[in-house]
């Protein structure tokens, strides 16, 4: 009689574990550029689908993939393309990474809005950022020291802009290496010699964006790659994105989605 | 010695600084275990009959890890890591010993994906490199004494387009990161490494290793007479992974090939062992962070000359482990092990000193560790 009750007892226990585990919750990690978008689209997807429960957290693009590959994450938010190793550790692991581009962005080169510079080309960017040019007024600006802002090396921001400013060079050892767009676009407002890197949804009044290649980063530039430091933002899943996650994620890409995107300050996918 | 290990370890941590180095990562762990086991000892002083007893019960902080790694370029990048131990052999009671310090460059070669690595690092061969000690024992490569889980050397590391997969190539002293200076013996043949890892779908890995070595010196001695303990090693090992939903299984096969010098040929042998180890992870079951483990090793050195050390061992392991917290990124911050481990030496396949099951075992072992990582700046 009383093995019937344990059994009984152990059968209610693990129906309710998996009722638990199957509870309808969709979690992102990862680029703090995709950040905005994710929790702006997520607010409204959860908006009209009370049901689901989508968790956000940043990190930086690798932090993302990551938790991914370790199936701590639904979704891995990424500024850039996964890299090979990325991929072929995910797999061995059982985990089939599957990109969905959710936005577009352009990298905008900010510096103090005092600051008259108002182009820069690549190289010169390059230059900078390598430690070669050292004052403003060696590409037309102030008489002032230039204070190199950058990003840490988790972020898929940092890997895009040194793959496409900076061709894999060396940034100069002084720069400050920040961790979040955000720390960024508020140490170049506050230090009149600096210059940083932030996706566009993160611009604001106390910076000026510069153009690149004479190129200003807006949406017609990003959308027909003109502009040099366009990219797309990405969402990973294990797979092909089923039930509540491909449903999220095509709502991202909806009209309405792509909507919130242009909201946030970045560029609709067309 | 204390004064010695503080200044090696300050040493060790300002050095990237002070190199000038881009970003700085500090990460360590920490094993602090509990051991039981029971064996066979003597139950009289005929030395004749054995009886069953606990035979080893301690608390012990088995690995203290400590490393840095410090980027100095976007090409280039050192690491080093410390293992700091107890042992009551020391003066002190405590020693520290040097397990990976190398530097790894990402542009020497223009393969993309491809990383030199330069130093003491990584032995590349079979599950011994990526071994995440999710169980309590080590990987069979380095518990059956196969190849060492670091050498100094230099190796290419790659990956294959697509995430295919991975390979590596390297040449290594072939002595184990545990000998040097005046220790590493005068061996002159460099060790030979070749491994291939590749993931045709996902969850399904396949992978082999193939290593070279020449061991106990060299084959001619100063008086031209030769080396009766010198002898070549044929290495070589084969890996199937499959990583399906909750369930992940390694299984893997190792052969290890012993050849001597023409006079003493007598002494070659070979010998084979066989390993799987599933992991049943049961968060996306249960929702609670806890794993399932097992093990099940088959090592076979009946072919050895020796016939009273020849031996055919079975070993069982089961295991549990509760991950407590993790990090960001997913992997286990603060982790507890339970494991139990069964070994068998066959009584008719093994030779006399593992006779009467006296060198037969039943462990079980209670490990917390714990980890961290942060990036300094």
């Amino acid at each position: 009689m009383n093995k019937k009750y344990i059994i009984v007892a152990l059968i209610l226990l693990l129906a309710i574990s998996f009722a638990v585990a199957k509870s309808r919750k969709i979690t992102c990690s990862g680029s703090t550029t995709v950040l905005p978008i994710a929790q702006a689209t997520a607010e409204a997807y959860m908006d009209k689908h009370p049901d689901v429960n989508i968790s956000i957290r940043g990190g930086g693009s690798g932090v993302g993939i990551a938790a991914l590959q370790n199936g701590s994450a639904d979704i891995a938010n990424s500024s850039r393309v996964m890299k090979a190793k990325e991929v072929s550790q995910a797999k061995s692991k059982g985990i089939n990474p599957t990109p969905y581009a959710v936005a577009l962005d352009g990298i905008a080169i900010v510096v103090h809005k005092s600051n008259s510079v108002a182009n820069l080309s690549i190289a010169q960017i390059r230059d900078i950022y390598n430690g070669k040019i050292k004052n403003w007024s060696e590409v037309g600006g102030p008489k002032l020291p230039i204070v190199v802002i950058s990003r840490d090396v988790a972020s898929g921001t940092f890997e895009v802009f040194n793959e496409k400013a900076l061709g894999g060079s060396k940034v100069v050892s002084s720069a400050q290496l920040l961790a979040s767009n955000n720390a960024v676009a508020s140490t170049v407002g506050s230090t009149p010699g600096g210059i940083g890197y932030i996706g566009l949804g993160y611009l604001t009044e106390e910076i000026k964006t510069v153009k690149v290649n004479s190129i200003t980063p807006n949406t017609k530039t990003v959308q027909d790659g003109s502009y040099p430091l366009a990219r797309k933002l990405y969402m990973y899943t294990n797979g092909k994105a089923k039930g509540d996650l491909g449903s999220y994620i095509a709502f991202i890409q909806s009209d309405a989605g792509q909507k919130i995107v242009v909201e946030q300050g970045f560029i609709a996918l067309k | 010695m204390k004064k010695l290990l503080l200044a090696t370890l300050v040493g060790l941590f300002l050095l990237p600084a002070l190199l000038g180095a881009l970003e700085l990562k500090i990460s360590g762990e920490m094993w602090n275990r509990w051991t039981l086991e029971q064996g066979k000892v003597f139950a009289d002083t005929s030395l004749t009959a054995y009886k069953k007893e606990i035979t080893k019960n301690f608390f012990s902080l088995e690995r203290g890890y400590v490393g840095m790694e410090a980027k100095f370029s976007q090409s280039m990048k050192g690491r080093f890591t410390v293992d700091i131990f107890s042992s009551d052999i020391l003066k002190d009671g405590a020693g520290l010993k040097l397990k990976y310090a190398y530097l790894d460059f990402s542009n020497l070669i223009p393969i993309p994906d491809l990383t030199t690595t330069v130093g003491l690092q990584k032995v590349y061969f079979g599950s011994i490199y990526d071994w995440s000690y999710n169980l309590i024992g080590k990987a069979p490569t380095d518990e059956y004494k196969y190849a060492n889980s670091a050498d100094y050397g230099i190796s290419l590391n790659g990956y294959l387009p697509g995430g295919w997969g991975e390979y590596q190539l390297g040449i290594y002293n072939g002595e184990g990161y545990k000998n040097y200076g005046s220790n590493l013996k005068d061996n002159i043949d460099p060790a030979f490494l070749a491994n291939l890892r590749i993931v045709p779908t996902a969850g399904l890995t396949i992978g082999g290793s193939v290593m070279t070595n020449g061991s106990e010196r060299k084959l001619k001695l100063a008086d031209a007479t030769e080396n009766s303990s010198y002898n070549t090693q044929l290495l070589a090992d084969g890996i199937l992974r499959a990583a399906f939903g909750p369930l992940d299984i390694w299984a893997e096969y190792l052969y290890k090939d012993i050849s001597y010098a023409p006079n003493f040929s007598a002494k070659d042998y070979s010998a084979t062992c066989f390993s799987v180890f599933p992991t049943l992870k049961l968060k996306s079951l249960i929702g609670a962070d806890i794993d399932l483990q097992g093990r099940y090793d088959r090592s076979d050195e009946t072919r050895m000359p020796d016939s009273k050390k020849k031996n055919l061992l079975n070993a069982w392991t089961g295991g549990l482990n509760f991950n407590f917290m993790a990090d960001d990124s997913g992997s286990p911050a603060l982790q507890a092990q339970l494991n139990y481990v069964r070994k068998d030496y066959d009584e008719d396949a093994s030779g006399t000193d593992y006779a009467n099951g006296k060198k037969d075992t039943d462990t079980v072992m209670l490990q917390l560790k714990w980890r961290f990582a942060s990036t300094i700046y």
